[in-house]
């Protein structure tokens, strides 16, 4: 993840570097996916152009453009970062003022889109550039301050044309959240609220939600459909999903969705379910690491040395919150690329891949060979880290059995 | 025939009474204690020759305040709301900073004086001063922005106490009347560098953030804007009227009898064996009402400044709940600064000196954003700063920049 305050007025220069301007402002779509569209580069004193993304090769300490770029105009529904966004007011549904937009948030991974608004003291901080500053004082006197951030999907686009950055919750409006932000946003709510928005959504897309969620929401859900509807919705998951779902279910539950199925999805659905006689629970092991989202690179490097060194191995550094949940990983690699001053939540990985005390090995190792991963880490209910699986380990097994 | 000028000009009286608070309000909170003390020693130093000030300085009041009040009506915003959205974060930082530090040097001199006041009164200030800012507290969180506003209003009434002191003085009318045009007297340094303090009491910094919150509060209608202007000018004019009064009690009185004074309250004394007991007890009354005024209103400012910059709620019609930062924000300012006045044997004379310069060292940069802001197009529409406008705006600050260096370069030699 990237803040505006940390690309403003980068240097931006061609592959062959020749020197072109200085960032000055970002553009982004105003609907409720926030792609980043184009860069608007501050040439001379009065005079900038726009540069569309696509010239972008990479952002490190600057800004690379491709040799060939070209500039082009403002379109329709794009807006400003710096201009539109940036330092103004946030109010709420009721019109009440709640605090200012100090920061703006950028999603780099996969693509470059608008994460969120940061509100929080840090955002303004980090302006004055002593962010890291006062996180590391904070921390040696025991206090642990924290970003205050805003996901994209609490903001209204619309208003956001007309100068005003207005929260609302409508149920109309939450087709048009990611369904991982939804899925977050719903497992705040009651089961009845839960319901009562997913009935408002198309089932496609209330189906992709559903699989986003928590295990010990999923299964709640589904007590409460009927067997019709839960059929319904597991014909849109992906059979992996579905059948980490139907394993929190009982026994005979199951048995009732599984008879309805479609018979293209049942007989996957049946061998998959199959396997879950081999779970992953006795490979198991304790040997993982974790921190917090808020240490530095630094602190986590001396940690490891500290910690660690009676490890078999270790790739993965998994990044936990307050309440021990699972909320982001990297690899040593990328730790080693960063500054030792950088806080962890800054490069991250927000999406991490997880399996469950009752996904079966073969899911596992499935997943683990989709994403190139050497680990996967086991979570349970409440999304706190279990254990984590070794590929070398899972692998061995599967020898054995063949 | 007068029925029908009634009535053709009921409709205008109306609608100049429903926008009446904020000229008034903020004019005259410039002659707070800290504004009276200064008036009084200007006067006692100088008697009817520093007369000649007023003019100009009403003068550049009414644009400072005049602009102050289209900005907020026409973008429904205040100056603090502006300078972030349009500058950015650091650029706030800095200038809230400085706010901050010059109002609470401004709080100081009018806790200072309420606590005088309170002394030549013989109320012993450790129990009435706490009384008073609880009393303020009450009256600012608990009441709507009209009652609020009808609260001021009543305490400006008692400004009235001066132009009885005045009279009481009796002092040469016609020579005072002369004196505002010209001081007759040779103009020393040290005579400028009063004129300077006098404006510098006057037009502030924080009375152009005021206005712009109060009336952005009070969200008057573009359509109004012209019946906000004429109270405006109003409360200018008023206002030095008044600060003429302050001055001629004082010149006719303390500076004819050559007495040295330092501050309000001494004033106040020394008034008593030349003009009467009542004189005196009138002049420490508009003392009184004067620190009151300044205690509710320079906070007041800040806690505006404070909630627009960073974006919270903030309004004198919310409840306490709402806009429980505002608010306290307004409290911490006036405790902190009850304590430091209620400490025996600190001396607030170097805090506030530097309170003022400062304040003059601020006066230019604000006029450089009001120029800006006044001058744009997406902002301000078909209400930005005409060429005339413009012209006596860049003279205006010119005049207080000017003020400012010479008061700073004074105030360096005086220190």
């Amino acid at each position: 993840m990237l803040y505006f305050s940390e690309l403003l007025r980068k240097k931006i220069y061609t592959e062959d570097r020749i020197f072109v301007g200085r960032l000055k402002d970002i553009i982004f779509l105003a609907t409720e996916q926030p792609n980043i569209t184009k860069i608007v580069v501050a040439i001379k004193q009065k005079h900038s152009v726009i540069v569309s993304l696509s010239f972008l090769k990479k952002i490190n300490s600057d800004v690379i453009l491709s040799k060939n770029y070209e500039t082009c105009d403002l379109e329709l529904n794009e807006l400003y970062v710096a201009k539109n966004l940036l330092d103004k007011q946030i109010i709420d549904i009721k019109g009440n003022k709640i605090v200012r937009v100090n920061d703006v948030a950028i999603q780099d991974k996969p693509s470059f889109y608008i994460a969120g608004v940061d509100i929080g003291v840090l955002g303004i901080m980090r302006w004055l550039h002593v962010e890291d500053m006062i996180v590391k004082f904070c921390n040696n006197i025991g206090i642990k301050i924290t970003s205050r951030f805003l996901s994209w999907g609490d903001i209204q686009p619309i208003e956001l044309a007309r100068g005003r950055v207005k929260l609302k919750k409508e149920d109309a409006r939450l087709e048009k959240m990611r369904p991982a932000d939804l899925a977050d946003y719903l497992e705040r709510t009651n089961i009845f609220n839960v319901k009562r928005i997913l009935r408002l959504l198309k089932e496609e897309f209330a189906a992709d939600v559903i699989a986003k969620m928590n295990v010990n929401y999923q299964t709640a859900l589904f007590k409460h459909f009927s067997p019709e509807k839960a059929v319904k919705v597991i014909s849109f998951i992906d059979p992996d999903e579905a059948v980490d779902i139907l394993l929190a279910l009982s026994a005979r539950r199951r048995e009732q969705i599984i008879e309805l199925l479609p018979e293209k999805n049942k007989s996957e659905i049946t061998y998959l379910l199959h396997l879950s006689k081999t779970p992953i629970g006795e490979l198991i092991t304790s040997e993982f690491f974790t921190a917090s989202s808020t240490d530095t690179v630094d602190v986590i490097i001396r940690k490891i040395r500290a910690e660690t060194a009676d490890f078999s191995s270790l790739e993965y550094v998994y990044v936990v919150n307050e309440q021990k949940q699972l909320v982001g990983v990297f690899s040593l690699r990328e730790l080693l690329m960063q500054d030792s001053a950088t806080t962890l939540y800054k490069f991250m990985i927000q999406n991490v891949v997880v399996i469950h005390l009752t996904t079966p090995r073969e899911i596992a190792m499935k997943k683990m060979l989709k994403y190139g991963l050497q680990a996967i880490p086991v979570i349970d209910d409440n999304k706190s880290v279990l254990g984590i699986v070794v590929f070398t380990d899972l692998a061995k097994t599967a020898l054995k059995h063949s | 025939m007068i029925k029908d000028f009634i009535n053709r000009y009921k409709l205008q009286f109306l609608l100049i009474v429903s926008v009446v608070g904020p000229g008034l309000i903020s004019a005259f909170a410039d002659n707070d204690a800290g504004g009276v003390a200064t008036y009084s020693v200007a006067a006692s130093k100088f008697g009817y020759s520093i007369f000649t000030t007023l003019i100009p300085i009403t003068l550049v009041l009414v644009i400072a305040q005049e602009l102050g009040a289209r900005l907020a009506i026409v973008t429904g915003k205040g100056l603090g709301d502006l300078i972030r959205e349009r500058y950015g974060i650091l650029v706030s930082l800095v200038v809230f900073g400085l706010l901050f530090f010059v109002n609470f040097g401004v709080i100081l001199q009018d806790l200072s004086g309420l606590k005088s006041a309170f002394h030549l009164f013989g109320l012993p200030e450790v129990i009435f001063l706490p009384l008073a800012i609880i009393f303020l507290f009450f009256i600012i969180t608990k009441s709507s922005y009209s009652r609020i506003e009808r609260f001021f209003l009543f305490l400006i009434i008692f400004y009235l106490t001066y132009l009885f002191s005045a009279f009481l003085a009796k002092p040469d009318w016609s020579l005072a009347f002369r004196s505002l045009f010209t001081p007759g007297r040779p103009l020393s340094f040290d005579y400028l560098f009063t004129s300077v303090a006098v404006l510098g009491t006057t037009v502030t910094l924080w009375g152009q953030f005021f206005i712009n919150s109060y009336i952005k509060d009070k969200k008057i209608m573009i359509e109004n804007l012209k019946y906000e202007q004429i109270e405006i000018y109003l409360g200018s004019f008023l206002t030095n009227i008044f600060s003429l009064f302050i001055m001629v009690a004082v010149a006719a009185t303390i500076f004819q009898n050559k007495i040295r004074i330092e501050g309000a309250a001494e004033a106040a004394l020394a008034l008593r064996p030349f003009a009467g007991q009542l004189a005196s007890l009138f002049f420490g009354l508009g003392l009184l009402i004067a620190g009151l005024l300044g205690c509710a209103i320079v906070p007041l400012a800040t806690a505006y400044a404070y909630s627009e910059i960073f974006g919270f709620e903030g309004s004198l019609d919310t409840d306490f709940k709402r806009s429980k930062l505002f608010y306290n924000f307004f409290l911490i300012q006036i405790i902190i600064g009850l304590f430091i006045v209620l400490l025996p044997e600190i001396s607030l004379f170097k805090i506030t000196l530097y309170a003022d310069f400062l304040n003059g060292l601020m006066l230019p940069v604000i006029f450089y954003f009001l120029y800006q802001f006044a001058n744009d197009e997406q902002l301000m529409g078909n209400y930005k700063n005409s060429k005339w406008q413009n012209v006596s705006l860049i003279a205006a600050a010119v005049i207080i920049s000017l003020a400012a260096l010479a008061g700073g370069i004074g105030n360096l030699l005086h220190l």
